[in-house]
């Protein structure tokens, strides 16, 4: 069962990076490109915010701090000279792996409200240390002199179209990587610790243990849009991880979902669009967000992914009316799905 | 069975075109019927947010130029057009709607309105894609004065740290030797460009007076309302001058807070941001005598080509010039310049080529700005300091200072840098 999951998740991944990959070509404006990296980083920040958010019921207001970390220590690295790029990002990942491993330990053990603000004071420690680090970090004007791109395995990402092949290669195999997770009984333990822990304790499930792990995972993920938004605009900046930044994953996961495993690129897509389209005619873009968060939080009450999958799985039942004992369970069995 | 396959097309229909129209947008510029022949100018900025007054001053002084240009024929008979697009100050978004101007909007030239870590973003993009670009708001001085950062189609036409800090450390210098100033605080704001301004203008004021004492240092945070603990501790160390490098709001947020204290009675105030006519007037009960950096002035430099830059800001802005005013229009004076001579060839190579040593009378006339060869910034720009009056034109008695002094400590700071 789990192998047959498996590969209609390879089948589907490899026809999205197709698409991916074929849409550039047939629309050769180099700003659609850009534009898909764009969301692909900040895509994969919300999918792995929703790691926390959506599978654990962590609410982590600070996962920025592993995107920032992300990009400095890749964009050091690479400014170093003394790395390829794989290495950069391998080390990378491994570093911001071990960072969250540390925050962790002493967030989860916390809930709620107090989760949430211990990751904020993390991530706004982590913002001051690379703000007053001036000799390292180059302070608010962020790491200067961009991020050199040497050639590996016949790879150039100087070039604007290899770069966008490479981002979307790595935003697939990531997002491959969180379905597993989503999908496993690892998963599952993460839905039932998120629904009733003490359920889960009586059970034997070691808590702890289990969100430190999905914590480490989702900071690593961060960490890898990190890397990618640093070679888009080939430099890193405090900016990247202000709260703000983590506020913008949180709205991304509000707008597309919690719930559906791709609710929060939804969201990514959305919010880039809106904002791309609206800061071309004005710039009280922050009015029009507004208006579109309340038009969610009043009217849909949930993320518009999600709002429509219900919304086919009402239809649906409603049309199987006559086979009703039929239709009952095969709702429960969608529902169990989806969540 | 019919049903189906209709409404099965009709979907897949309606799904393709969503998704020709929803790709081809990107693929398509905004600017509906522009004219092969058009000159296209982008404008990355800030125009949104507590900065915003950046961002909007400056598109006034670019319209502004680009419009006068337009209304005298043009160049070569090509036309010039303006797109400004909002980065929010977030550099990442900086450099995305830069490519966005160049690769979606087709503009030839790009007049980088950003500041700070924003204005490095741009540079690192206009360094990739090729493009002319001129720097417009960033002061700090590493943005040109440091080789790595060296691109040959990459200028800026802004005020510069360096220049201001040789500059006021040799007005405040003067001050302090004639009224016996000897203890000194400082107040700037908690971050790179507040900590680095401060100790750039007490090492200048210290080479120029060594009798200068520094009794305390205070760092309120950046955008903090207030600033009462900070004017307290002032009036406890009881220093005979504070420097300040607050700015905007925050720097409005002081005076008025001071004033209240009565901190200007005993002490004199060195500021480097208060000249800005907008900041002049947004302060209810401007105090007399306070010593204030040049920043734009309608009567200085008194000539009849600043008067008429004034005069037509004015007209299509809803304040007097700014700083980041002056620059833009003075930014856009060396593209016009450069375009002129080149016939309208929007080539960036060639562009910079005539950028590069060029002097422009506009907006302030005399011997006019001169965009340096060496390290592509300009130098001869109004440097001075000069005391507030309580109206307009809020800012008189200006001091200048000479450039061949200000050339001279550069080197060796840039020497010390590491830079040359």
């Amino acid at each position: 069962m789990m192998k047959a999951g498996f590969l209609r998740d390879l089948l589907f991944a490899a026809a999205v990076l197709i698409v991916l990959i074929v849409v550039p070509f047939i629309f050769t404006k180099p700003s659609l490109r850009d534009f898909l990296i764009y969301v692909m980083a900040y895509g994969l920040l919300a999918m792995s915010l929703n790691l926390l958010v959506g599978l654990t019921g962590l609410v982590s207001f600070g996962h920025a701090a592993f995107f920032v970390s992300g990009a400095y220590m890749f964009g050091l690295l690479m400014q170093s000279g003394r790395v390829s790029i794989p290495v950069a990002i391998l080390v990378t990942v491994l570093g911001t792996a071990v960072l969250a491993l540390v925050i962790g330990a002493i967030c989860v053990r916390l809930k709620e409200i107090y989760f949430s603000f211990i990751t904020l004071a993390f991530q706004m420690f982590i913002h001051s240390i690379i703000l007053t680090w001036v000799s390292l970090t180059g302070g608010d004007q962020g790491l200067r002199g961009g991020i050199p791109r040497p050639p590996f395995f016949g790879i150039d990402l100087s070039s604007g179209v290899s770069l966008y092949i490479f981002s979307a290669c790595v935003f697939v195999v990531c997002i491959l990587i969180m379905r597993q997770v989503w999908q496993s009984p690892f998963g599952y333990t993460l839905r039932l610790i998120r629904d009733n822990p003490n359920r889960a304790n009586y059970l034997g499930v070691d808590i702890v243990r289990m969100k430190l792990g999905v914590f480490i995972l989702a900071g690593a993920m961060a960490s890898v849009a990190g890397i990618l938004l640093s070679l888009f605009v080939s430099g890193a900046y405090p900016e990247f991880g202000f709260w703000t930044t983590s506020g913008e994953a949180i709205f991304m996961i509000m707008l597309g979902g919690s719930q559906l495993f791709v609710g929060p690129i939804i969201g990514a897509i959305l919010l880039r669009l809106i904002e791309h389209f609206v800061s071309i005619y004005t710039e009280y873009h922050g009015l029009v967000l507004g208006i579109v968060i309340l038009a969610i939080v009043l009217g849909l009450r949930q993320g518009i992914a999600d709002y429509i999958v219900e919304f086919l799985q009402r239809r649906k039942e409603a049309r199987a009316a006559p086979a009703q004992d039929a239709s009952a369970k095969d709702a429960t069995f969608a529902k169990e799905r989806i969540a | 069975m019919t049903k189906t396959t209709k409404g099965i097309s009709r979907r897949r229909v309606l799904k393709g075109a969503g998704a020709m129209a929803g790709l081809a947008a990107f693929g398509a510029p905004h600017i509906a019927g522009a004219q092969a022949k058009v000159i296209k100018i982008g404008l990355p900025t800030i125009l949104s947010g507590r900065v915003a007054i950046l961002g909007t001053s400056s598109r006034f002084a670019v319209q502004l130029a680009f419009n006068q240009i337009n209304e005298a024929g043009g160049i070569n008979g090509r036309k010039f057009e303006v797109v400004d697009r909002d980065s929010k100050g977030r550099p990442d978004e900086a450099a995305k709607v830069t490519r966005d101007l160049i690769n979606n909007d087709g503009c030839d030239i790009i007049v980088d309105g950003e500041a700070s870590s924003g204005s490095f973003a741009v540079h690192e993009v206009v360094r990739d894609l090729g493009i002319l670009c001129l720097h417009t708001c960033s002061e700090t001085s590493s943005l040109t004065a440091d080789p790595k950062q060296f691109s040959k189609n990459v200028f800026r036409c802004a005020r510069q740290g360096i220049h201001d800090a040789v500059a006021g450390g040799s007005y405040a210098a003067k001050i302090a030797k004639e009224k016996g100033l000897k203890k000194w605080a400082t107040c700037s704001p908690d971050y790179a460009y507040g900590r680095d301004n401060t100790a750039e203008f007490l090492q200048y004021a210290k080479v120029f007076e060594p009798s200068i004492e520094v009794v305390d240092q205070l760092w309120p945070k950046l955008f903090a309302p207030d600033y009462t603990e900070s004017i307290t501790k002032l009036m406890q160390v009881k220093p005979q001058a504070v420097y300040s490098a607050l700015w905007g709001g925050d720097l409005v947020a002081f005076i008025e807070q001071s004033n209240l204290y009565r901190l200007f009675q005993n002490t004199a105030y060195f500021s480097g941001g208060l000249g800005d006519p907008p900041i002049l007037t947004a302060i209810k009960n401007l105090p007399q005598g306070l010593n204030t950096a040049y920043r734009y002035n309608n009567g200085f430099p008194s000539s009849p080509e600043n008067t008429a830059f004034c005069d037509a800001y004015v007209k299509v802005a809803p304040h007097e010039p700014t700083n980041w005013a002056w620059q833009n229009y003075a930014a856009s004076q060396f593209i016009i310049e450069a375009l002129r001579r080149t016939n309208g060839n929007t080539d960036s190579s060639a562009l910079a080529k005539e950028i590069s040593g060029m002097t422009v009378k506009k907006p302030f006339g005399g011997a006019g700005i001169t965009m340096r060869d060496s390290d592509h910034t300009i130098i001869n720009y109004p440097v001075a300091w000069g005391k507030t009056v309580s109206k307009s034109p809020w800012v008189v008695d200006y001091v200048d200072t000479e450039w061949s002094k200000i050339v001279e400590l550069e080197k060796e700071w840039k020497k010390e840098k590491g830079y040359a």
